[in-house]
């Protein structure tokens, strides 16, 4: 069975505007249940988003009755494909800042679809045309003040951060950070994806025991969790990046924290970023001046061997003598 | 240019594959159009007649930058086609993901290892060939006669 979907204005009779990341999402679709779905994200703001892009999604039944595949990504120059669970496939033109998808009806207005796959995959994909970087570091916020955690793959990001997220801070992201410059200031997004903990960090939050570790997207097994449902935590959409820490694991035993320089947060942050093709030559400057201006933030290596809820009431402590102005 | 291995292709920092080096590189003529094909499996260098269309004008050129993907699993699938103003992409399960972009003039695809010469060579050419010729306005058609009596229709 061949399945066509024309993309053109008398197939997408629905539209609505919602924000993402900073971003203004032009949606049409050809799913009233989507509009309804979109109304719950719609945030109440005077000021259109500087940057847009515009999303075409078209609903067929069809697609539910073909076999699932799994996620699957591939990109070339500025075209990326997604296959996504289930059924669905979306096409991302970045030079021209366009998605174009074809869900079956079964993810269409799931909301868990669409908050923890298609719109933060949309904003990894296309934030960095429109001004916003994608930056692999938790978020943690105090008082509109923003932690960034930063450290390699394994380092324990994510378990600091629900430890950190245990002792006042209100959690923004454990993984995919989305930073971008609004009004000469810095904001960082986190679009409100699920925390993913490993299985051994139950040893920490016996609440995890509760509940049974899934394969993430990327087939890890791991503890997929609701921040705010399942765990409690206090959660924020955003917040102002103030503070960087670069986590490093040890097996020695305590914790020490020592000062960082801009040059070394700017090349990390360059280093782990996603590779750009020469069509993106803009999109990979603009995220460069991001890096840049991130860099101006206070940051710190953070080593140690203690226990996350133990280095996480070290970090709350250290933070509150540099905001005293001891440290 | 650094050649890989596009089998144990492994970089953290392009999960979608863009810099697979595609160091092969040939210039067809099918009719009045010049296609220049790139790629990093010499297999998915079409087996196309030199001398088609060879006296005509050029009226147009495409470029078609083709993949093999090593690391996806399965065979062709029935096809999905998106269709717009300015691009056409099929998907024909993972092993055969395809994007037009009708502006710039390029075809980009990623190909499976299940995608063998023969169905790239008898299926996909004519199919590609099809696809380019709705770009570019010229008869890339005729010198497929399977595309021209129906038969060929994904």
């Amino acid at each position: 069975m061949t399945l066509t979907f024309q993309f053109c204005p008398e197939a997408l009779p629905f539209h609505t505007d919602f924000r993402v990341a900073g971003t203004q999402c032009h949606l049409s679709t050809n799913s009233h249940e989507i509009l309804a779905v979109a109304a719950r994200w719609r945030t109440a703001t005077a000021h259109p988003a500087a940057h847009s892009f515009r999303m075409e999604i078209l609903v067929d039944p069809a697609l539910d009755s073909i076999a699932d595949s799994r996620a699957h990504f591939r990109g070339l120059r500025h075209l990326v494909f997604a296959s996504l669970p289930r059924n669905s496939f979306v096409v991302f033109d970045l030079v021209r800042r366009h998605v174009r998808g074809a869900l079956s009806a079964h993810v269409a207005s799931n909301d868990t679809f669409w908050n923890t796959l298609l719109l933060p995959i949309t904003v990894g994909i296309l934030g960095t045309t429109m001004g916003v970087a994608p930056l692999h570091c938790a978020c943690l916020d105090r008082d509109g003040d923003a932690l960034l955690v930063a450290g390699v793959s394994g380092a324990g990001k994510s378990t600091l951060a629900a430890a950190l997220a245990h002792q006042g801070f209100a959690l923004v992201s454990d993984d995919w950070t989305y930073v971008s410059q609004e009004s000469q200031r810095l904001t960082a997004y986190g679009l409100s994806v699920p925390i993913k903990l490993l299985p051994d960090t139950a040893r920490f939050f016996p609440k995890l025991l509760e509940f049974t570790p899934e394969a993430a997207l990327n087939g890890e097994l791991a503890y997929v969790m609701d921040a705010r449902n399942s765990l409690g935590l206090a959660v924020r959409e955003s917040s102002r990046p103030r503070w960087i820490f670069f986590l490093e694991r040890t097996s020695a035993p305590g914790c020490q924290i020592r000062p960082s320089r801009p040059e070394f947060v700017r090349q990390f942050f360059e280093r782990s970023a996603e590779k750009l093709p020469t069509e993106l030559a803009d999109a990979k400057a603009s995220r460069s001046r991001l890096i840049q201006k991130l860099a101006e933030c206070p940051s710190w290596i953070i080593r140690t061997g203690a226990s996350p809820r133990v280095t996480a009431a070290l970090v709350g402590r250290f933070l509150s003598e540099v905001q005293d102005g001891a440290a | 240019m650094e050649l890989r291995d596009a089998v144990n292709y492994r970089d953290p920092l392009d999960v979608l594959r863009r810099f697979i080096p595609t160091p092969h590189r040939a210039k067809y003529r099918i009719g009045p159009i010049e296609v220049v094909v790139e790629t990093n499996d010499f297999g998915l260098l079409p087996s196309i007649p030199s001398q088609q269309g060879a006296g005509d004008p050029v009226e147009g050129t495409l470029e078609w930058k083709l993949v093999r993907d090593h690391d996806v699993d399965g065979g062709l699938d029935e096809p999905v086609f998106f269709t717009s103003g300015t691009l056409t992409v099929v998907r024909m399960g993972s092993a055969c993901l395809l994007g037009l972009d009708h502006e710039r003039r390029e075809l980009l695809g990623f190909l499976g290892d299940s995608v063998d010469s023969r169905t790239f060579q008898d299926f996909l050419v004519p199919f590609l060939c099809g696809l380019s010729a709705e770009v570019v306005n010229g008869d890339m058609i005729a010198y497929f006669p399977e595309l021209e009596d129906g038969s060929f229709d994904a």
